[in-house]
This record gives C-alpha cells, sequence and structure tokens, in this order.
C-alpha cells in the first residue's frame, strides 16, 4: 500500500477547509446553492473516475445510475412519503443494482460492448421515463420531495462532508492492492487474466462501487433540487461528468473532484452565455483531448508539489 | 398481417441504412463513431433547409444532401478523428464531442420545434388493402437499392476489395500498396451519407427536431451488437429482427413498449453469443 504524502494530506484539508467556510464570507443562498451543486458533481465524477478511470473501462452512461438514485428517492420522498433519509441508502442499492444488470453481461467482454450498452442503457431510461408519464411523471418529473435538512447551508456542509468521505474511501481503495489490480487491468487484461485474476470479478465490482456512490450523488440532489425530472438520465450529464474527470486528469479521483467543482462554478458565471455554454464544454474537451491528453487539475498539482514531496 | 409485414419492412430498412455505416467504418477503419447519428439528424435538416427555406426541388435536394453530410464526416474523419486514432477512448470522447457540438448547434440555428419537410411522393398506395404513404415505400425502395448498390460496390469492385482488404488487416494492405488513409475517407463518407440518406428519407414522416439523431443511433448499436461488430450481413440480418420485433410489439402490445426491444435484444445477444450473430471476432 503506497501512502499518501503529507503534502497532499494538507493540500485537501486546505481546500476543504475553503470550501466549507466559503459560504459564510458571502452570506448568500444562491451561493450556497451553487456550491451544493458543484460538491455534489464532485461526488458523480470523483466515482466515475474510479471504475473507468483506474480499469479503463470507459462508463458512458453514468448518468442511467445518478437518473436511477435521484428517481429513486423521487419515488420513496414525494409519492409513497418515506422518511427523506431511506432514500440515500436505497438510492445507492438501486443504481447498484442497475450496475449489475449492465455489468453481468458486458463487463466480462473486451472491446467496447460497456461503454456502448451503458450510452445505450441510460438514453432508453430517459426514454422510458417519458412514456410512462403517469409513473413517473413525464417531462415533468416528480416533485415535492422533502428536504434532508433545515437550511441550505447545512445541507451543504453534510454533502461536502459526504464527498469528502467519497473521495478518502475512493483514494484508498485506488491506493490498495485492489487499486493496483484494477490498474494492471487497465495495462494488459490478457496479461491479468494469465495470472489468475479473476478480471470480470474486478470489473464488476468497481462498477458496484462507482455506481453506488453515483446513486448516493443523485439521491443528494434529488434532496437538494426537491424534484427529479428525465434530463438526469441524459447523455449530457454523462458527458459533462467525463469531461470534469478528463480536466481533472483520469485516474486521480481528488484531481476529478477538484476539477467539479472549479467546471461546475465556472459553468455558472457562463450562465449569461445561455445556449452556448455546452458549445463551451464541447470545445474545452476538444481543446483537451488534443493539447492535455493527461488532464490539467492533477499533474499540476503534482508539479507545484514536487519539491515538498 | 399484411400491415406487421410492410411497416417492418420501412422500419427494418431504415435501420440497416443506419446499421450498414455504423458497422462499416468500425469494420474498416475501428472507428467506433458516436457521431453516427447526428450524420442521419443533419441530413434531415439539410433536407429541410433545401426544400423549405430554399425551394430547391426534391430530386435536387435529396442528393445534394447526402454529399454535403458526406463531405461532413470526410472532414471530421480527417481533421478530427484521425490525429487521435490511436486511443480508442480518445476516438469515442472527440466523435461524441462532435455529436454534442452537431446537436447545439441545430439546436441555436434551428430551435427545438418540430420542422416539416414536404413529402418527396405525395401519393398513398393500397397493397392487398394496406394503406401505405409513398414516402414510406419509397424508404424501403430506396434502403432495398442502397443496399443492393454497397454490396455490389464492395464485392465487384477494385476499390471495395480494397476496402475489404484493408478492414482484414490494415498493415499488410498498407504493404500492398493500398493508401489507408484514403480508404479510410471513402469509408467515412459512404457511412455518413447512407445515415444521411436515412435521415433524408424518412424527415417527411418522422419529426425533424436536433435530438432526433440519439435514439436511431442507440438502435443502430443495438443491430450492431446483435449481427456482430464489423459485419454487414450480420447487420442487415438484425435489422430485420429488431424492425421486425418493433412492429410486432407495437401491435400486439403497444407503442410504449418497443423501446424495450432493442435493450433486451443486446443484453440477450451479449449474454449468449457475445460476438453477434454473424460476428467474425470471438469478443472474449
Amino acid at each position: 500500500m503506497k501512502r499518501i504524502a503529507p503534502i497532499d494530506i494538507a493540500g485537501g484539508i486546505l481546500v476543504v477547509a475553503f470550501l466549507a467556510l466559503l459560504p459564510m464570507f458571502a452570506a448568500s443562498n444562491y451561493l450556497t446553492g451553487v456550491l451544493t451543486v458543484c460538491v455534489i458533481y464532485g461526488i458523480w465524477a470523483s466515482s466515475w473516475d474510479f471504475m473507468s478511470g483506474l480499469t479503463g473501462r470507459e462508463n458512458f452512461g453514468h448518468s442511467l445510475f445518478i437518473g436511477a438514485g435521484a428517481y429513486t428517492a423521487g419515488f420513496l420522498s414525494s409519492i409513497w412519503s418515506t422518511n427523506p433519509w431511506i432514500s440515500l441508502p436505497l438510492g445507492v442499492v438501486i443504481a447498484i443494482a442497475f450496475s449489475l444488470l449492465v455489468g453481468f453481461p458486458t463487463l466480462r467482454l473486451r472491446g467496447p460492448y460497456f461503454a456502448l450498452a451503458m450510452l445505450s442503457a441510460s438514453a432508453i431510461l430517459q426514454r422510458l421515463c417519458l412514456i410512462f408519464w403517469e409513473y413517473t411523471g413525464g417531462e415533468e418529473g416528480i416533485y415535492g420531495l422533502d428536504p434532508l435538512m433545515k437550511t441550505p447551508l447545512h445541507y451543504y456542509w453534510f454533502v461536502l462532508a459526504i464527498l469528502v468521505v467519497t473521495v478518502i474511501v475512493l483514494t484508498l481503495l485506488a491506493q490498495s492492492h485492489w487499486g493496483l489490480l484494477l490498474r494492471a487491468i487497465r495495462g494488459d487484461e490478457a496479461t491479468c487474466q494469465a495470472a489468475g485474476i479473476n478480471v470480470t470479478f474486478y470489473k464488476i465490482v468497481s462498477l458496484m462501487i462507482s455506481a453506488g456512490f453515483a446513486g448516493l450523488g443523485g439521491a443528494l440532489y434529488a434532496h437538494y433540487q426537491l424534484q427529479v425530472s428525465p434530463p438526469l438520465f441524459s447523455v449530457v450529464v454523462s458527458i459533462t461528468v467525463i469531461i470534469m474527470v478528463y480536466v481533472g486528469g483520469i485516474g486521480s479521483i481528488y484531481g476529478a473532484a477538484i476539477a467539479a467543482i472549479l467546471l461546475t462554478l465556472l459553468t455558472e458565471m457562463l450562465r449569461g452565455f445561455g445556449e452556448y455554454r455546452l458549445w463551451i464544454y464541447t470545445l474545452t474537451l476538444m481543446l483537451i483531448l488534443f493539447f492535455l491528453p493527461n488532464g490539467l487539475i492533477a499533474p499540476l498539482w503534482r508539479r507545484l508539489t514536487e519539491r515538498l514531496r | 398481417m399484411l400491415q406487421i409485414l410492410i411497416y417492418g419492412a420501412v422500419s427494418s430498412a431504415i435501420y440497416a441504412m443506419l446499421a450498414v455505416g455504423f458497422t462499416l467504418i468500425f469494420g474498416v477503419a475501428r472507428i467506433l463513431n458516436l457521431a453516427h447519428g447526428s450524420f442521419y439528424a443533419l441530413g434531415a435538416y439539410a433536407a429541410y433547409v433545401l426544400t423549405s427555406l430554399l425551394g430547391f426541388p426534391l430530386f435536387i435536394a435529396a442528393p445534394l444532401a447526402v454529399l454535403i453530410v458526406a463531405g461532413f464526416g470526410v472532414v471530421m474523419e480527417r481533421f478530427l478523428v484521425r490525429p487521435l486514432r490511436s486511443s480508442q477512448l480518445a476516438v469515442l470522447m472527440i466523435t461524441l464531442a462532435v455529436s454534442l457540438a452537431v446537436e447545439q448547434a441545430l439546436f441555436i440555428t434551428f430551435g427545438s420545434e418540430y420542422r416539416n419537410v414536404p413529402s418527396f411522393v405525395a401519393d398513398k398506395l393500397s397493397i392487398g388493402g394496406v394503406d401505405i404513404s409513398g414516402q414510406r415505400l419509397l424508404a424501403l425502395v430506396a434502403g432495398v437499392l442502397v443496399l443492393l448498390g454497397l454490396w455490389l460496390f464492395i464485392q465487384r469492385t477494385r476499390l471495395g476489395a480494397a476496402i475489404l482488404a484493408v478492414s482484414q488487416d490494415p498493415e499488410a494492405a498498407q504493404y500492398m500498396g493500398i493508401p489507408t488513409n484514403r480508404i479510410f475517407s471513402i469509408v467515412m463518407a459512404i457511412s455518413a451519407g447512407t445515415a444521411a440518406l436515412a435521415g433524408v428519407l424518412v424527415s417527411p414522416f418522422l419529426t425533424v427536431q436536433p435530438t432526433m439523431g440519439l435514439l436511431p443511433m442507440v438502435k443502430a448499436f443495438a443491430i450492431v451488437i446483435v449481427g456482430g461488430l464489423g459485419s454487414i450481413p450480420g447487420s442487415i440480418i438484425a435489422s430485420l429482427i429488431l424492425g421486425y420485433s418493433e412492429t410486432i410489439v407495437a401491435y400486439l402490445i403497444s407503442t410504449s413498449w418497443t423501446e424495450l426491444v432493442s435493450l433486451v435484444a443486446v443484453v440477450v445477444t451479449l449474454m449468449i453469443r457475445p460476438s453477434g450473430l454473424l460476428g467474425r471476432r470471438a469478443a472474449f
């Protein structure tokens, strides 16, 4: 097990402290709301990075898990009016169930099957939400979820704490023997198989972990918006998450979380551009693919702290 | 019964046009083109602009639309995909980026409203008591002709032989003096062109709107997985299977359930026979 350098821990604590105190200086519910969304995107991006960044099996339908978690929360809290705290664990469970449904048939194969199946599954689920509108509320979605906490600020801190836990758990897993195996699978799957590693098992379990955290993020998002709607399943959500991971540096997890926060803030600032926002996103992706294939945040951080290690 | 037979044939033909291009560019250039659906959407919009806005007659507008989209495909392959071809992931990402960019561009230029394209053939035909619009019939006939033409082109011409050679072994083909990169451009043009033609043909009877490319592309994936990645006959058979099962489900149960057909088909195929019906390469 690789030790995490003290400088990384120090940097992490500084960033988290800064994020936690930020809404205190400018006490506006608007800023707290934006930051909450930023942090939730952080959970989504780091969970994507754990599975796809480490094993190199790109998941083009992360929104499937996000939407599954969010809709679980929607059904539970709004339609069956259960205690809102139940939706978090159940959101995780349902997202994991979906990951098994797609993961089992596709992850034992090599080639692009997993990417295609995830993309198709999320697109089809979005359609199903619209088609079975009697149950899902169609275009409008489900309204009237109960909030988890009384004030937005407390909720923001809660979500931030969950992001911190997510990043720590996933980083520890990635640094462990387990993470080494996942990286080995990315390197050469056939050799891993020859070495007696049950490649399929490791891939499916890492997808389950990734889906679980994404579902948790989805349920948190649903209880922040107090509403869920079909665009949660859209390809745009998946691609936004993937772009965040790319900017952060694939396989670094903390980079993905920080890139997600920065990019969501940036998107909020670009709100004036309206329809052109997605264009700017797509353009960012193309530029990064061509000029910064290793990402921006994680390599930059490593560069800056090289002397202190 | 006859109704199922005819409508199933029409949707199979459209699916086949989409899937063949998708599987061709994968089989030859190993490019998994996530922008394939945007060719279809661009074809439909090009037909809309040329006929409704610029007032071209249809028999000029349709081939022109196909040519424009084929050109777009070639440019995309040359400047965006080719520099990144060494990494399969980068190719997936860049083509997905292109498809999002196209969708957004269509959205910004035309808005999200549905657009109408005039019918190519106004008459309705009656076959054995089943009414079918001439436009659907035209789509069927054109689809069959295009697939037949493509098959003859690949099997009977020198260029077709070169394409087959590259798909079997790009390096060996290069050593034999086949200009692989030029073949990729040609295949991309064919692939984009057939997808655009499908878009042009359906534009009068389906809705023309920016997100129209996504679902047909998902169907094309499903067909290609069922038929076997890279196999053209496989994707034609799978198109027939999927087109007919969707029509039958729509008649027997309800149209809501048709979207599930492709998902079930993919899952079943991947569990039982992952290489697809006629896939050459074992996927394990």
